[in-house]
């Protein structure tokens, strides 16, 4: 028994160096299967991101990789009102998000709980403007919001004699089209999110005395979160680059972040300038995306939980 | 050596412009694979000789089918090609190395001459084959003409067809023709046409009327004093504008449902189509004066050009040639609903084939008078200064 006490610890097993787990790592099976799928997203993904991102140290108006490295395009985004553009772009972004969950929440309960079989001929009817594209759906807009001859006012001018006058080049009109092109974007995420609350869990806060108010605010938002969170993300994202709302329905009377810079890729011809504004675009973009993203419970939404 | 041709020609062939897996373009990747794998294994000649495409980096007045597909009936050659955005975007990708892409080039007059040129971008066409076409052209354009020449007046650089005017609109409902030739662009420094006026954003162009404004001759090279000048109409004319846009039908459309009253920049270029649909009040105004050597109106001529193509397509001369023809020409002067005036409408086999009501959507009776009252569209020195300046005023538009 002593000599088992008294028997020296066995050595430890050698640690695998940096490069060895590395190596075990890369020779998963789960990793192999996946590497085409990588490869393919680093070339076609990340790939122009790094070209965009190289661009964005180059000196003004050189149009390759030679030249020295400079912060110069930052410093001029910093010094120059290039804010403007970027606040136009996210406050309409948040306003456009706002104003979809506000819409969308009570549409989207209807299609859970309500509509029962005019479910989806509901949902088709939201679905079929997105088969027609967007800028043809905003031109639409455009007629209909014409002064004079316009839809609109040429229908109110002929039925009761008297013109609405312009409603169009205002940032109030931009938005009204930004909500129209992005509505679905919020309302089906959230029609999944609260489809997923279960009808008894509902019943027993109900049968426990909660009021309509508490449910909502104890069960059913906390478990359709993730689907309005998700909505809310997809439609901030893409409202942030929208660029045809403001010129047609705005008439260019704002000058929103993806117009500053098409200005820059095109007439300007400064590739470095308008890489260096898209990326921090991305960048804002990025840290609110983490930001949400840290929030969010993947693995409840999907029902793993 | 003919192996290695073929193959760089495959290589070289830009896959943007072939649109699409439809069936043609798989039956043509199939041909194009057999007729690499023949060349490699030592099949006859006849199998390599069938060459690309005719590649074309052009603005809107040759893709018109009538032009297209009447070169490949003509020729047997197929024609792919590309819009410009702007016409230093398009010299840019030539400078970036797409020669090996392009054949042809049709961009606006200074650039051939100023940049493609010195730049081995293009080459010569010859003389005793193509001068003979500009000696049936418009008086203008009379040979040596200037805009189709290098500098030193020795090689031509191309052959021109589209011209005319860019300036400004009126609705002649609201403001005469006359009013706006005799008024110029002070008509937009009149602070009570603010909120009635448009401008369509052809940026460089609306670099070049802005600088008309400002009393500027837009083709010299400013002082500080002129560029402040220019600051301050650019800031005054963007603030009072009541909409941008760069859709001339959007724009159009605001003109003749009373949001505005006129707008800069246009001309024939964005209005014959609509004055082709009867609407006759969109009128395009050349001012009677101006800065620019005492004149106010802008006068584009856009030149064709052949690309410093290493793989160059054997037809890409056949295709200057072609353009010229009586047919051609009315088809480049009607081209995809922009009815414009083109160099050889001084023949009378192309004057023929307008109708009245064509030759008035581009105000035909006008032309020489318009031509008489513009300066040559050429580079702006200052263009990238300006330029900041203009996108700045956007950006802040009050």
């Amino acid at each position: 028994m002593a000599s088992t006490l008294d028997a020296p610890t066995p050595p430890p097993l050698p640690q695998p160096t940096w490069l060895q787990s590395l190596g075990q790592w890369l020779r998963q099976p789960g990793f192999i299967s996946a590497s085409p799928v990588l490869i393919f997203f680093l070339i076609g993904f990340v790939g122009p991101l790094v070209i965009v991102l190289g661009f964005s140290f180059l000196p003004e108006r050189t149009f390759g990789f030679h030249g020295d490295w400079t912060v110069d395009n930052y410093v001029h985004i910093l010094s120059e009102s290039y804010w403007i553009p970027f606040v136009w772009s996210f406050g309409l972004a948040t306003a456009t998000v706002a104003c979809c969950l506000l819409i969308s929440y009570p549409v989207s309960y209807g299609l859970a709980r309500i509509f029962g079989r005019w479910a989806a001929p509901v949902m088709l009817l939201l679905v079929i403007p997105l088969f027609v594209s967007e800028n043809v759906r905003l031109f639409g807009w455009y007629l209909v919001l014409l002064k004079g001859g316009g839809i609109l006012a040429g229908s109110t001018q002929a039925l009761f004699g008297f013109d609405t006058g312009t409603l169009l080049y205002s940032p109030g009109t931009i938005l009204m089209g930004m909500v129209y092109v992005y509505l679905p974007y919020t309302l089906f995420p959230t029609t999944l999110g609260l489809s997923l609350v279960p009808r008894d869990q509902m019943d027993a806060a109900s049968d426990l005395g909660a009021n309509r108010w508490q449910i909502f605010r104890e069960v059913e938002l906390p478990i359709a979160m993730p689907g309005i969170l998700i909505g809310s993300l997809l439609t901030f994202v893409l409202a942030v680059g929208a660029i045809s709302e403001a010129k047609l329905l705005g008439g260019a009377n704002i000058v929103v972040v993806a117009h500053a810079i098409l200005h820059e890729f095109t007439y300007a011809q400064n590739w470095p300038l308008g890489s260096a504004i898209s990326m921090f675009a991305i960048a804002i973009t990025g840290i609110l995306v983490i930001f949400i993203m840290r929030r969010l419970d993947l693995d409840r939404l999907l029902g793993r939980k | 050596m003919e192996n290695e041709k073929l193959l760089k020609q495959l290589v070289n062939s830009d896959p943007i412009r072939n649109a699409g897996p439809t069936r043609r373009n798989v039956l043509k990747g199939m041909g194009a694979g057999a007729v690499a794998l023949g060349a490699g294994m030592g099949l006859p000649r006849m199998a390599a000789a069938d060459e690309r495409a005719l590649a074309m980096l052009t603005w809107d007045g040759y893709v018109d089918p009538r032009v297209l597909d009447g070169f490949t009936d003509q020729y047997a050659t197929e024609v792919k090609y590309e819009l410009h955005t702007s016409d230093p975007d398009s010299v840019n990708k030539l400078r970036a190395g797409q020669t090996k892409i392009w054949d042809i080039i049709n961009l606006n007059n200074p650039w051939a001459r100023e940049m493609m040129w010195p730049e081995n971008l293009i080459v010569e066409l010859d003389r005793a084959r193509f001068e003979p076409y500009f000696d049936k052209m418009l008086p203008m354009f009379k040979a040596p003409y200037k805009w189709a020449m290098s500098l030193d007046e020795q090689h031509l650089l191309g052959v021109c067809q589209r011209v005319d005017t860019f300036d400004f609109v009126v609705n002649t409902d609201v403001i005469s023709a006359e009013m706006g030739k005799d008024e110029g662009w002070d008509m937009f420094n009149n602070p009570d046409m603010k909120g009635r006026y448009g401008i369509l954003a052809y940026d460089n162009w609306n670099i070049m009327h802005m600088c008309m404004g400002a009393g500027l001759h837009p083709f010299k090279m400013k002082t500080d004093d002129q560029v402040d000048k220019f600051e301050a109409t650019a800031r005054a004319w963007i603030n009072g504008a009541k909409l941008i846009s760069d859709d001339f039908v959007a724009i159009n459309l605001a003109l003749i449902n009373g949001e505005i009253d006129m707008y800069f920049g246009g001309g024939t270029y964005s209005i014959s189509a609509a004055r082709m649909d009867g609407l006759k009040n969109l009128y395009h105004v050349v001012p009677k004066s101006g800065p620019a050597d005492g004149k106010g109106g802008i006068n584009w001529i856009e030149l064709n050009s052949v690309v410093n193509n290493p793989t160059l397509h054997s037809k890409a001369f056949d295709w200057m040639e072609y353009i010229l023809q009586p047919d051609t020409s009315y088809y480049v002067g009607t081209a995809g609903g922009f009815l414009l005036p083109v160099g050889q409408l001084s023949d009378p086999a192309v004057l023929a084939k307008f109708s009245k009501e064509e030759l008035d959507s581009f105000q035909w009776d006008e032309f020489d008078y318009r031509i008489e009252h513009a300066v040559e569209y050429d580079v702006v020195p200052d263009y990238n200064r300006l330029y900041d300046i203009y996108t700045a005023a956007l950006r802040e538009k009050a």
